[in-house]
């Protein structure tokens, strides 16, 4: 993709690094603030801010993605209760106002692409309600983290749309553009702490990406040619059967994926009556396609494994969801205990090998 | 807009037996304004809550032409199923839907109607069925087929005896083991096949059984000349949502739940699994 050229808005404003933890503040009178933060045992993690200070640029990506902040692991659907006259349902909704501080490229558009997810076809007002109140800050990234491929999904490391308010830090200041609205508001709640950026600052972002694509790190994931042979079934069982024996059916690659939204709905008491509640669920599980009656048509591993693909690579999903279902962030690398990554799986796909 | 996820409180009406395992229910809306705008189609299904056990998908087992409930008929399986079972007539169930596409009768308006049903398979038909069966006049031949594992295990079971009667409908029945006091048919399904005559050039063949059942008697009709398109089935998957959104009942890039549940031969035959 042809970087840097006219993707600088021309409202674009900066702000200066001391400054930033004022705007924050000012933030935190009207929303919670949640940011990466260096948790125990040195952990990147999501957490909402009491201090403007907790606030930190220098990390690579947090181990999890922000999906819970749009749709939580446990997500309450429907409150039910029961009085003398019967049954009472109400939805559940979740309209606290957030935002989303320092979201790397990468997540920012998964939360865009989840955002798609449930509001088309039918609109899932549960995920809505919650995701409207939702404003995503999103942070460039100068220096790509290790095991990203986020230029083969296009999602990074420094986004054209698909975020609120999207920052980059310049070597003297920070960088920022809107990309939404909600973006405009929030950027305006900076009030003078927002000068207009300088043509220089514009040159310097654009060099700033240009230099970061240039420093990607070893794995890539070509999904043209993968497409391809996935939606046609063109690939053989036994490549699906030899990879798949690597596999362990942990679910940690859709736990920790960012784009994954597969769930299951069960009641969970609460107090005198119950929260019907969606939770996390993997494609990757024998149960997942379990029928009442025994009969299971995703019975063996191989098949699960092709299900997953055919949804993240098909031509078919493509067509419907505008993107692959992946933003290259690499947390399926990090945490597979066998080697069936994303880029792994593509790329035996892609050659038609497998070397385990 | 109603909340995609929330159900409406349905009360039961009535429950009936059908075998050891299996029971029909009849189930209204609180609201009776709701209820009169509650318009369901043959081949659509229903997301049934019994509140504090979760939610499951089941077939509308009754014809639209009844509207003064809406049935449905479950086999107990497992904890749901059997809290379900638990419920008598006045008890509060949740109700959402229906949901998913139906048979479409426009298209089977003037031709033949073979109705092939394995187990617990006939329920979804049934709908279909009394739906074509109150309006006789603008279909051609009707044919049932039903077959269980035992004369037990047969549903509906003074409806099957009313069918039989009837002038206007062949209806044949067979189980796959007999028990005493049975003097019928014996064998699966396709050998009643051969106690009919097909017409497949006119006819339309709606199949609803077991995976199994469905397959043998798919292949049994393709032989016997019937097009692709004009074998229809609904599909059964695992399902949490019913809204398309949970993935849980995914075929390649179809929903059984928005796409779906009915589908035809060639359209079953073309997706990937």
């Amino acid at each position: 993709m042809k970087n840097g050229e006219d993707m600088v808005q021309d409202g674009a404003k900066t702000i200066a690094r001391q400054d930033v933890g004022k705007w924050v503040a000012k933030l935190m009178e009207r929303a919670e603030v949640i940011t990466p933060v260096a948790g125990h045992g040195g952990d990147v993690m999501y957490s909402r801010v009491s201090s403007p200070d907790d606030v930190m640029f220098d990390f690579a990506n947090t181990l999890l993605p922000p999906k819970q902040f749009v749709l939580p692991q446990t997500d309450p659907l429907v409150r039910i209760r029961r009085d003398a006259g019967g049954f009472k349902v109400e939805p559940a909704y979740d309209e606290r106002r957030r935002v989303l501080f320092n979201v790397r490229s990468c997540d920012a558009r998964s939360i865009s692409f989840l955002t798609k997810m449930h509001t088309m076809d039918l609109v899932d007002d549960v995920f809505r309600k919650r995701a409207e109140n939702v404003t995503v800050v999103s942070l460039t990234c100068n220096i790509p983290c290790p095991l990203g491929f986020c230029t083969c999904t296009d999602s990074g490391p420094f986004l054209k749309d698909g975020y609120d308010v999207q920052l980059t830090l310049l070597p003297d200041r920070i960088l920022v553009e809107t990309g939404s609205e909600k973006g405009v508001a929030l950027v305006a709640q900076g009030g003078d702490l927002m000068r207009p950026a300088a043509g220089t600052d514009v040159d310097q972002r654009k060099l700033l990406e240009e230099v970061a694509r240039g420093s990607m790190g070893k794995e890539t994931c070509h999904f043209a040619s993968a497409m391809r042979r996935v939606s046609t079934g063109r690939v053989e069982e036994d490549l699906w059967v030899r990879m798949s024996d690597w596999c362990v059916e942990c679910g940690g690659c859709n736990l920790v994926c960012p784009t994954c939204y597969c769930f299951s709905v069960k009641d969970l008491r609460d107090g005198d009556g119950w929260l019907r509640c969606r939770t996390w669920d993997s494609c990757q599980y024998a149960a997942f396609t379990m029928e009442a009656s025994g009969h299971n048509p995703r019975e063996r591993r191989k098949d699960r494994m092709k299900r997953r693909f055919f949804h993240k690579v098909s031509a078919q999903y493509f067509q419907r969801d505008g993107m692959v279902g992946c933003v290259g962030c690499g947390r399926c690398v990090k945490v597979c205990l066998g080697t069936t990554d994303v880029p792994a799986v593509v790329g035996a796909i892609r050659k038609g090998a497998w070397n385990g | 807009m109603d909340s995609l996820f929330l159900p409406r409180i349905a009360r039961i009406v009535s429950v009936r037996d059908e075998t050891p395992d299996t029971k029909t229910f009849a189930l209204k809306l609180r609201d009776p304004g709701e209820h009169q705008r509650l318009h369901f189609r043959p081949g659509q299904f229903l997301e049934l809550s019994v509140f504090g056990f979760g939610e499951a998908p089941f077939c509308v087992a009754s014809s639209p032409t009844r509207p003064e409930t809406v049935q449905t008929t479950v086999r107990r399986t497992g904890k749901l199923t059997s809290a379900l079972h638990a419920l008598g007539v006045g008890d509060e169930v949740g109700l959402r839907g229906p949901c998913g596409n139906c048979f479409d009768l426009e298209a089977a308006r003037g031709k033949d109607l073979l109705f092939v049903a394995g187990g617990i398979g006939l329920p979804p038909l049934r709908s279909i069925i009394w739906n074509v069966l109150d309006e006789r006049k603008g279909y051609g031949k009707v044919t049932i087929l039903y077959g269980a594992r035992t004369p037990t295990d047969l549903v509906y079971k003074d409806e099957l005896e009313e069918w039989k009667k009837r002038s206007d409908v062949k209806f044949l029945v067979t189980v796959d083991r007999s028990e005493p006091g049975w003097e019928g048919n014996v064998g699966m399904v396709p050998i009643l096949f051969d106690k009919t005559e097909l017409t497949p050039d006119t006819t339309l063949a709606y199949v609803c059984g077991p995976p199994i059942m469905i397959k043998f008697v798919i292949q049994d009709l393709l032989m016997r000349g019937f097009k692709e398109e004009s074998i229809i089935s609904t599909l059964e998957r695992m399902m949490q949502c019913g809204v398309g959104k949970c993935n849980h009942c995914a075929i390649g890039h179809r929903y059984v739940c928005r796409d779906g549940p009915v589908f035809n031969y060639k359209q079953i035959r073309e997706m990937v699994e």
